[in-house]
């Protein structure tokens, strides 16, 4: 080691370079090491007005950015990560659904009704972090993956007839958002199995062992979603962090579960559940790698308001947040604490969260909160400022006529009231719709009714952007903002539009059921579902109550549209073909016969016949063929009995037959 | 009621109560001529010559329609590929392998009295007795070896056409008694001349007791002993160049020869899962992160001309293992047969390798040999699939009982152990031992393990044995590939399944010429592409959607027009020919007749 000094020190210098280079390293592995994969669990149970009982699973799980690219986790599910990595997902929602959101009863005003209520059967969007002639081909290809993934058909999402691309209507996302629904997906336990093995704990403890199969299937709404949301952390956006919610809600129906109590008095009483009523199941404890777990009773205003009229009761209760025995509702387990919402805008009151803790529970010692009625209870929920249906007009198979119509709930006065009292206040409503190919909308056919009266499209209309759709390639795309005038009491849209004929192969199977129309999202970009909590440090603990804390539009979506359309008889190509070909064949035979007949030597014959046959068969012949052609009958000589015989035996003849056919029509037909 | 209107015409005179007419009594107008049996013209053949040609442009035209109802086929180069997958299957690839021995003596001053020819002629006897005994293995090069030696002594005596040059190594400079410092000294002269050649150093001297060979880690081996014959010297290098550098030290029947555990593209994902039985007693972690930069990326970019592979890991929880197993009281642990293996754990997924944490219930588990012993690794293989092992914690007692548990982390030291039993199970995967020691006929060699995971020399085997596993494979895909299209003659065969194929013909060509050449890197590639070609032609979607369109469906759309008319033809064509045989015979009997009488 004969190095000049100069060397040396230039070595050292490196060396100590590298050490540093590598602390550092060093102290940022431990950085990202600190924020670890997580996942909390939640449940939000909610009386709905109408006797029922709303159950919302929150399952959350979070992978940090890590530099390992994706490839190593702790918590997180493999395969969503691979899913995000591969197509650069940078947004997605897909949710099963069963069953319609009743917006009247079950409220259409709060987080619940305007995030995960959702249009019956499978819906998907997603937005791509990829340029954007990518974006389709992605789509298509996680189109593949998540209906291998959910065992569902949610493949057929990929054809270019089945999905759209929003640009503005249903979420702010420029060119990268695809859209599709798959309106008749059935959805069952082979959805849900999938699902849960996304979770840590699967469904082996915690909350999602509440999730018993037949009460979930028995629901009169359930619908199950995945979202996902990926933030690159980098600027390469190579190390993504994701956010996986999975959320569950159901509408049960708790009377259902007990028959023996039908007392006369409970008639009016809302019936009374407890976990293991609704579910069959208790709470076990909670899941282990859960950092939180909890269950919360929601109160809405509506109730709570009710419940302050109703003698003070409720008020006293709710005043001293204390349990006297004169409260209308008895809790079967003492809450760990309650939340008041802190009501800014609305005057109609804040609504309440019980929170319980799972943590406490165990095995031995079961969570299974009840929730018993004392005094009779009438409420209604908080409403969409318009409540939205949509029907077909028109008949037969030709063409028809969509309608929206849109009518305002008693919301509408006190809150745009409040929101602005002159006259110039403005109602904007978002509609968003996407309809098949094979109904050929006239989007020029629109037409706008405003308090019953006609009116104008272009005085309504803020914004519009209308997508014709081409046969056999892409739907048709509605998004448009409405500017609606406050003290609006109703408001319709109709579009015509022809039926379309579908090439043979095109037809689904059981085609005669009709076709689907996907739902249409309205939204109210005015008005924002939130609830907001007094601000402390185990809110932020929550993601469940962090989320409702946000501020999302009022959405909801309306009905399925079932468009008959004219069915061919689907053997008729195979009738038509027989057909042709046997008009072809007689042509083609009676020509050959034609030219190879002997005319000369047929007459020759029937000449040399006629001399032989003297007898009565000619005689016969001769008499039918006259008696065929109407002629009077020349030579009467012949004994008329003979004839009577045989009209009477051919008579016999034509009555057996009919006898046998109508035999045939009355025993097989 | 077709019937029953066709039949009420004729019933009349049937039911008529008068008897039948009387037949016509005709007499012949002259004794010679009978009508009815003679005619005095030339029958026609003007209608005959009409049915016929009827009948001729039908048959003329069906292959017309035939060809106007086929479906398009690329044309698929079926003679190649039968040549191609012959041409494998009978003819075995042939390596060229380069072997040399190089013999010193540890003083330098001193000559070897060996002679050259005699020691060669011995060593090819042994090869080819080796190989002989063997049954022929696809990827050995022991058909096609060359064979050089060297005296490395004063004299310096080489075999022409050898590689090493006299003095680059001298036997003082090396301590015997240090393998690794021995091997890496070899490896800094260049033994292997840019990967070529396998070398042993055999040295006479030294300072060891009997006999001591070593295989290292890359492509030579050594052997230190002191008077020896020939015939010893001659057995062991052959011994050390068959058994170990050119068969992988792998004995028959271990695993399925052909059998590579690589995807048909080339790629091999390797899942590593953490499975936590019950979390509730306890959950553990492991820094995966770490393992694969130290452990796993150097055997993977090592592994890189096999196989493309990736890494990935999980944690899984709540995965008991679904069968039982039933406590020892002397060995105090819960005992596992490897009966019940096939039960082990259903996985949520599939795996590729396990490490099992027991539950506080089962815990230490520990998994037994048939024989009764208890297994040394607390792991086991399943081929094709991967393996599991089984990792007790230190302590089986639970955390605590009221609290929850907390994240424990597996130690480094832990996890370092569990990664070997990993690596050992990935090498014998591939159909090559683990063991420190192979033992031959004449005695033990001691084999250097590579931190990479693979020595370049089982590297070689593993290249060599995957060229000639995928050339197979591709061949035997082509060849079934081109039975099932010509045993269906109504699939379509689009474009790009004939383009697969031939550029899969093609790089078999290549692959098979780069090995005759011995580039053993250059024609893994090419194989690995001949195969993936071969099974994406095969695998092509378009091949079963449209097998449906079957002949059957052509025959029902077509049958309604031609049946019938086919009807009309042929009968007509018959009475026609009928009729003039008929028409014939009276001609020819009058003809006869008027012969008679004129």
């Amino acid at each position: 080691m004969a190095l000049p000094p100069r060397w040396t020190f230039l070595l050292h210098l490196l060396a100590i370079l590298l050490l540093l280079s590598s602390t550092k390293t060093f102290g940022s592995a431990t950085d990202t090491e600190a924020e670890e994969e997580e996942f909390h669990e939640e449940l939000l149970l909610k009386p709905l007005p109408d006797r029922k009982v709303l159950a919302h699973f929150y399952f959350e799980t979070g992978a940090p950015p890590s530099n390992s690219n994706g490839h190593h986790h702790h918590l997180f599910p493999k395969a969503i990560s691979q899913l995000v990595q591969k197509f650069q997902i940078k947004e997605m929602e897909l949710s099963f659904t069963q069953g319609r959101w009743n917006y009247e009863r079950w409220g259409g005003f709060d987080t619940i009704s305007s995030n995960y209520a959702k249009p019956p059967g499978v819906e998907l969007w997603a937005v791509f972090d990829v340029p954007k002639e990518q974006v389709d081909a992605s789509w298509k290809n996680l189109t593949h993956t998540l209906s291998g993934l959910f065992c569902a058909s949610i493949n057929f999402l990929e054809s270019s007839t089945m999905y759209s691309a929003p640009d503005w209507s249903f979420r702010q996302a420029s060119g990268s958002l695809r859209y599709g629904t798959l309106p008749r997906e059935a959805v069952c336990t082979e959805n849900l199995t999938p699902w849960l093995k996304l979770l840590p704990c699967r469904d082996k403890a915690g909350l999602s062992a509440l999730l018993d199969r037949p009460s979930i299937y028995r629901s009169f709404y359930h619908s199950q979603q995945l979202h996902l949301t990926s933030k690159p952390s980098d600027l390469e956006g190579l190390n993504l962090g994701i956010v996986l919610e999975q959320t569950l809600t159901v509408v049960l129906d708790p009377s259902s579960q007990r028959t023996s109590l039908t007392h006369i008095s409970e008639s009016y009483l809302q019936p009374s559940w407890s976990l293991s009523s609704i579910f069959g199941r208790k709470v076990n404890g909670k899941c282990v790698l859960a950092k939180s777990s909890n269950v919360y009773l929601q109160l809405e205003r509506g109730l709570v308001a009710e419940l302050k009229k109703n003698e003070n009761y409720g008020a006293d209760y709710i005043a001293s947040e204390g349990f006297d025995g004169e409260t209308s509702f008895e809790l079967s387990v003492n809450p760990d604490r309650v939340l008041k919402e802190e009501n800014s805008r609305h005057g109609i009151g804040s609504s309440f969260l019980y929170e319980f803790s799972v943590e406490k529970y165990s095995n031995s010692k079961p969570f299974d909160l009840g929730l018993t009625w004392k005094f009779p209870v009438i409420w209604s929920c908080q409403q969409a400022p318009l409540h939205s249906s949509r029907f077909l007009m028109g008949s037969g198979n030709e063409n028809g006529a969509i309608a929206i119509s849109l009518k305002s709930t008693d919301l509408n006065d006190s809150s745009l009231g409040a929101n602005g009292a002159s006259d110039g206040c403005e109602l904007h409503v978002n509609i968003f719709q996407v309809v098949p190919w094979y109904t050929r909308v006239y989007y020029h056919s629109l037409q706008l009714f405003v308090d019953d009266q006609p009116k104008a499209v272009g005085d309504f209309v803020e914004k519009m952007h209308v997508l014709p759709s081409k046969d056999k390639i892409s739907p048709g795309m509605m998004e448009m903002v409405l500017k609606l005038p406050c003290g609006v009491k109703s408001a319709a849209l109709t579009l015509e539009f022809d039926k379309g004929f579908l090439h043979i192969d095109e037809y689904p199977p059981d085609a005669n059921q009709g076709f689907d129309i996907p739902s249409a999202a309205i939204s109210f970009p005015d008005f924002h579902a939130s609830m907001l909590f007094p601000r402390n440090d185990s809110l932020k603990k929550s993601p469940m109550l962090s989320k409702f804390q946000e501020k999302s539009h009022v959405l909801s979506y309306t009905e399925v549209l079932l468009v008959p359309l004219t069915t061919p008889d689907f053997s008729m190509p195979y009738n038509v073909i027989t057909i042709t070909c046997t008009v072809f064949a007689l042509y083609f035979g009676s020509l050959l016969n034609v030219l190879r007949r002997r005319v000369g030597e047929e007459e020759r014959l029937l000449k040399r016949k006629a001399a032989g046959k003297t007898g009565r068969l000619s005689e016969l012949l001769s008499r039918l063929s006259a008696k065929l052609s109407g002629r009077s009958q020349e030579p009467a000589q012949s004994p008329s009995n003979s004839s009577s015989l045989i009209n009477s035996k051919l008579l016999l003849k034509v009555l057996l037959v009919v006898a046998f056919a109508v035999a045939w029509q009355y025993y097989f037909i | 009621m077709a019937e029953e209107i066709s039949e009420s015409p004729s019933h009349p005179p049937e039911t008529s109560a008068t008897p039948p007419p009387a037949p016509p009594q005709q007499q012949p107008e002259s004794e010679i001529f009978d009508p009815k049996t003679m005619r005095k013209t030339k029958p026609g053949l003007k209608r005959l010559f009409l049915t016929f040609s009827v009948l001729l442009s039908f048959l003329v035209g069906f292959p017309f329609l035939f060809k106007s109802v086929e479906i398009y086929r690329s044309p698929l180069p079926f003679g190649d590929i039968d040549n191609v997958s012959s041409d494998i299957i009978s003819n075995p690839l042939l390596f060229p392998c380069h072997l040399q021995a190089i013999f010193l003596h540890s003083n330098p001053k001193s000559s070897i009295n060996l002679n050259l020819e005699e020691l060669e002629l011995s060593i090819r006897s042994k090869i080819t007795k080796f190989t002989s005994e063997a049954p022929p293995q696809c990827g050995a090069c022991t058909d096609n070896f060359t064979l050089s030696l060297t005296l490395d002594d004063r004299d310096c005596s080489q075999s022409p056409s050898s590689f090493y040059k006299c003095g680059t190594i001298r036997a003082v400079d090396l301590d015997f008694s240090d393998d690794e410092s021995v091997d890496e000294a070899l490896k800094s002269v260049d033994l292997d001349f840019g990967g070529k050649v396998y070398s042993v150093v055999v040295v006479n001297g030294g300072d060891v007791d009997g006999v001591k060979a070593v295989v290292g880690k890359y492509r030579h081996g050594w052997i230190v002993g002191r008077d020896w014959g020939v015939g010893e010297v001659g057995e062991r290098l052959a011994e050390t160049f068959v058994k170990v550098f050119l068969n992988g030290g792998r004995e028959e029947g271990l695993i399925h020869g052909e059998f590579m555990p690589v995807g048909a593209d080339g790629r091999i994902v390797l899942s590593f899962n953490l499975l936590n039985a019950d979390p509730s007693d306890w959950i553990y972690d492991w820094d995966f992160q770490k393992i694969d930069e130290t452990l796993l990326t150097p055997m993977l970019e090592a592994l890189g001309p096999i196989a493309n592979i990736s890494v990935e890991s999980q944690v899984l929880y709540h995965t008991p293992k679904s069968s039982f197993s039933s406590w020892d009281e002397k060995l105090g642990s819960y005992i596992f047969s490897t009966k019940d293996l096939p039960f082990f754990v259903s996985f949520p997924q599939v795996p590729d390798y396990a490490l099992y944490v027991p539950s506080a219930k089962e815990c230490p588990l520990l998994l037994q040999l048939p024989n009764g012993e208890i297994s040394k690794t607390n792991a086991f293989i399943s081929p094709m699939w991967g393996g599991v092992m089984v990792w007790n914690p230190q302590s089986c007692s639970r955390d605590s009982d009221s609290g929850l548990p907390v994240r424990h982390l597996i130690s480094p030291e832990d996890l370092q152990m569990v990664f070997e039993v990993f690596v050992g199970q990935f090498r014998q995967l591939f159909g090559i031992k683990s063991d420190s020691l192979y033992v031959g006929a004449l005695g033990t060699y001691s084999l250097l393990a590579s931190e990479k995971g693979f020595t370049e020399w089982e590297l070689d085997v593993l290249s060599r044995q995957h060229t000639c596993f995928n050339l197979h494979s591709s061949s035997t895909t082509l060849g079934s590939l081109s039975r099932l299209v010509q045993s269906l003659p109504r699939m379509i065969i689009t474009d790009e399944i004939g383009k697969q194929v031939k550029f899969s013909l093609e790089a078999a060509k290549l692959a098979l010429r780069n090995a005759s050449l011995g580039v053993y890197d250059a024609s893994a590639v090419s194989s690995r592409q001949a195969r993936s070609l071969a099974e994406d032609a095969f695998f092509h979607p378009s091949i079963m959607s449209v097998s449906y369109y079957s002949f059957e469906h052509c025959f029902a759309v077509y049958s309604p027009f031609f049946l019938p008319v086919s009807m009309h033809v042929l009968l007509a064509a018959l009475r026609e020919w009928r009729r003039y045989k008929q028409e014939k015979a009276k001609y020819l009997l009058w003809k006869a007749k008027e012969k008679v009488t004129s």
